[in-house]
């Protein structure tokens, strides 16, 4: 019997033990560093972590780590806004054609669950079939002209979406980082969306802030005040005259909901904040766009300028639609005081480029108002006293130093090439997360001692080996996980323990069928041979079907679930290789006299 | 200590049994899901969904009443775990900070002193739970097309593959159907979720294996015992099987009850499918997808020799 190779499997076992120790080392020195850690004072810890930083960060990274479920955090999803982009590359060729085939591209995408481009490109076709989409996306830079096939415009676009949400990634990673946040992950997931998740982060309106804002700073001039007047005008006519519609329940005249006196010449109106939105529906509508002239937008006031009765009202200022200069000039900001109010506000300095600009537009604007625009609200238009030639310029009306910092951070790691959308998000406060920590370690506990103890009984000396085989095979689990860079969660703990059931299965079935062969009369290291032998294309066939449904899983899953597919893998993969070789030389080991005796029950 | 040593059970004669047994539960969970609707939770509905933390017990039904109108739709409100949290979940456009400032000046207003605290957020936009939907939806239908061509190409034979994937549809279809009916009166969220998905691929991994083994060995007794009749075959390869079967589906069962008493409210839903599951898949394997083998082949017998 001792032809058999068992040095080979010895080997292995040695090899995969090594390996599985190794990667699971950092995770136990990194438990016992964090004791440590919360065994000192406050001062005590601050100067042990600046002194060891490189040792803890090493730890940090290749320990184990907790899904978001168990350590608390925020988990979102964000999707770029590819309509808008689209919308955006054709700059100033856009028009109203455009914008009704991106609308109806965007309902059939949001139908049929396709691509938004692909969409977009049938959609231009099927309204005329030899229409050329270059005409909009003309360009010398993209080398894109006039006789640009419609298909290398739909590859362009798709191009500019990877770009674009590859930038995003960046500005993000960038802007969570000078948040501040130990771990965060930023991953791709399809072709436009991105996941974030960030590990014990509780003030999750502040971050939501943080990754959504655009920040388009925009510097616009004001028109003139004859100009804001006879608009006013027009439009008080045209409400005073108006007949309203009794049955609907909307407001329809404008001049119920908002007041056409400014506070001074450049403001347009006000409105209480909750009728901003009527406000906005009524400009919109096409008899009040004409009053209005092409080069005038309304905007609001960032904050309300007064209360009545409690309630903010909010101006509407009237600027140029032309932008006179954009955030992208902008090569530094930080947060500064107003020497007179002590409110807080965002000082910035422009590269060389945007300092002439500036220098030009406040030259030719003296005693003028220009309007900071910051993502369509302005935030205040004071008066131009003096050329300024340094680039300088700030940002008031700003309610907070945190909202000052927040937005210090998005304005330097730079607009976004367009809108993200939250379209997923969750967060698990750090209280729950260790409530299931706890639950999943219990469940472990029990789960294992309950089928232990269940498999010696039934098998006597082979269950106790089948136990032995189940513990390492854990611990394979672990250090599968810990090789692979996964993430333990909570479905993956359920995981774990489902594995402890159903790993038995391979011993079960190479135990009962040593004792049917021993049934059947022959020796027990016959029985023991034809045992596993006869057994082992039912334990394939069983583990490879199950394998499938993980993989299946963990590719159309998302977030814990994945985690749950990744531990029921390397269960598989652990159980396999424990129950069949390990079991099989602690066996041979017991069975190496022809006298020796293993009781399988 | 053994059990069903040498067992001689007539599994197959018992298919009539079985099948009404399996045809009345298919059936209720048919007519459940199709009356009551699929009970979907946050992630394939789509909303907003809190669990909070008091610290003095509070009562669901006063709180549901309450917050109606505020919110301007009754809320799905339910214990979790303990009589101190709750597990709410609205449909809602508003912005989730703003729903959740609403709920907490609500619950200062109808609790004052009992001070409480955000557990748990999730909100899930309606076209990523759409997405969600679509995505559960085809990992079920691949993972059962998967298991049909392995089968059929391990076990050469369509309807080993049939009968495996009927056994499946089974077991996933009564699940479903326990938790459409439980959905108002189970003291535990028996939404249909994305774990919920794991939960019932996990049921077809596990009840695959079952059937599986005593595929196997219906393979092997086939070429031992060339001159048995088909029926008489599949009965011994299941006897043979049995004391395999029933000792995993101990085990397992072990390890999933497990888990739904210590594992915690968030994994209360799918240990429970678990638990359901390994018991009907256990049942499945050993009653129905032999049986349907052993009709399906005399079937393809009878068509051939006409």
């Amino acid at each position: 019997m001792k032809k058999q190779n068992n040095g080979f499997k010895l080997g292995m076992i040695a090899l995969f033990l090594g390996l599985t120790l190794y990667y699971l080392f950092p995770t136990l020195q990194w438990n016992l560093e964090q004791r440590h850690m919360e065994s000192l004072t406050e001062t005590e810890r601050v100067q042990y972590e600046t002194e060891n930083i490189a040792k803890i960060q090493r730890l940090r990274e290749r320990s184990l780590s907790l899904g978001l479920d168990l350590q608390g955090g925020m988990y979102v999803t964000l999707e770029v806004g590819t309509p808008q982009l689209v919308l955006e590359l054709s700059g100033d060729f856009a028009d109203d054609y455009l914008e009704d085939v991106i609308r109806v591209a965007r309902e059939n995408y949001l139908e049929n669950r396709t691509d938004f481009i692909d969409e977009f490109v049938a959609e231009f076709e099927r309204r005329d079939s030899d229409a050329m989409l270059s005409r909009y996306y003309r360009s010398d830079a993209q080398n894109i002209t006039r006789t640009s096939t419609n298909a290398e415009i739909s590859a362009f676009l798709k191009n500019q979406r990877t770009n674009a949400v590859e930038r995003a990634m960046e500005i993000i990673r960038s802007r969570i980082d000078r948040f501040g946040v130990t771990e965060p992950s930023i991953l791709q997931q399809g072709n436009s969306r991105i996941v974030v998740e960030l590990p014990g982060v509780d003030d999750e309106e502040r971050v939501r802030d943080l990754l959504r804002g655009t920040a388009r700073l925009e510097f616009r001039l004001t028109p003139e005040s004859d100009e804001i007047n006879s608009a006013k005008q027009a439009i008080a006519d045209f409400f005073s005259e108006l007949e309203t519609d009794e049955e609907s329940e909307e407001v329809q005249n404008l001049l119920e909901i908002f007041d056409l006196r400014g506070t001074n010449q450049y403001s347009f109106g006000y409105a209480a904040g909750r009728d901003t939105a009527a406000v906005n529906r009524i400009l919109r509508t096409e008899d009040v766009q004409r009053l209005i002239p092409r080069n005038m937008t309304l905007l609001w006031g960032a904050t309300s300028f007064a209360q009545d009765n409690g309630i903010p009202l909010y101006e509407m200022i009237a600027v140029r639609s032309q932008i006179e200069l954009t955030g992208d000039v902008i090569s530094e900001a930080r947060v500064a005081f107003d020497p007179t109010t002590n409110r807080p506000e965002v000082s910035m300095t422009m590269d060389s480029d945007g300092a002439r600009r500036w220098s030009r537009i406040t030259g030719a604007n003296i005693g003028r108002p220009v309007a900071i625009v910051l993502d369509g609200y302005v935030y205040s238009y004071p008066t131009v006293r003096s050329q300024i030639n340094n680039g300088r310029s700030s940002i008031s009306g700003i309610g907070g130093v945190q909202e000052a910092e927040d937005l210090v951070n998005i304005l330097l790691s730079g607009a976004l090439p367009a809108p993200l959308e939250i379209i997923e998000e969750r967060t698990v406060g750090a209280s729950l997360g260790e409530a299931s920590i706890r639950a999943g370690l219990y469940s472990i506990i029990f789960g294992l001692s309950v089928v232990a103890i269940f498999m010696i009984v039934y098998y006597r000396t082979g269950g106790g080996i089948a136990d032995l085989a189940l513990l390492l095979n854990i611990i394979f689990i672990l250090g599968i996980l810990a090789g692979f860079q996964a993430t333990l969660t909570l479905p993956g703990i359920a995981g774990i323990v489902l594995t402890i059931g159903m790993a038995v299965d391979a011993n079960v079935l190479i135990f009962d069928r040593i004792r049917e062969e021993m049934r059947g009369g022959k020796t027990l290291r016959a029985a023991i041979d034809n045992g596993y032998a006869n057994a082992m294309s039912a334990i394939i066939d069983a583990n490879v079907t199950t394998f499938f449904v993980a993989v299946i899983l963990y590719s159309f899953g998302v977030g814990p679930i994945k985690g749950f597919a990744v531990t029921l893998m390397a269960g598989i993969v652990a159980s396999l290789f424990s129950a069949i070789v390990i079991t099989r030389v602690i066996i041979d080991y017991l069975t190496r006299e022809k006298t020796s005796v293993v009781s399988f029950g | 200590m053994r059990w069903f040593e040498s067992p001689n059970f007539d599994f197959i004669k018992a298919h009539n049994i079985a099948y009404f047994f399996s045809g009345t539960l298919i059936v209720a969970s048919i007519v459940a899901i199709l009356t009551m609707g699929l009970n979907y939770g946050i992630d394939f509905k789509g909303g907003q969904e809190f669990v909070f933390e008091f610290q003095e017990p509070v009562d669901v039904v006063e709180i549901r009443s309450e917050l109606t109108e505020p919110l301007g739709s009754v809320p799905e409100i339910k214990l979790f775990g303990s009589d101190r949290e709750i597990l709410l979940r609205i449909d809602t456009e508003e912005d989730i900070t703003a729903t959740r400032e609403l709920l907490l000046a609500n619950f200062a207003i109808l609790y004052p002193g009992n001070e409480v605290s955000v557990q748990k957020t999730d909100l899930v936009g309606p076209r990523f739970a759409e997405d969600l939907r679509r995505g559960a939806m085809y990992s079920i239908i691949f993972a059962l097309a998967v298991v049909f061509i392995y089968i059929f190409i391990r076990f050469k034979g369509w309807y080993f593959s049939a009968g495996a994937i009927a056994a499946l549809a089974h077991d996933v279809l009564i699940v479903l159907g326990v938790f459409t009916i439980m959905a108002e009166i189970a003291p535990f969220d028996v939404s249909i979720d994305q774990a919920l998905i794991a939960a019932f691929l996990t049921i077809v991994g596990y009840s695959l294996n079952d059937t599986v083994v005593v595929f196997d060995r219906i393979r092997e007794n086939s070429i031992i015992y060339k001159t048995m009749n088909f029926t008489d075959m599949i009965n011994k390869s299941l006897n043979d099987t049995l004391s395999r079967t029933v000792v995993t589906s101990v085990t397992t069962l072990f390890v999933v009850t497990v888990l739904f008493i210590f594992g915690g409210e968030v994994l209360k839903g799918f240990a429970f499918a678990l638990v359901l599951g390994v018991i009907l898949g256990t049942y499945s394997s050993l009653f129905v997808a032999s049986a349907l083998v052993v009709e399906l082949q005399k079937r393809a017998i009878k068509a051939k020799t006409k």
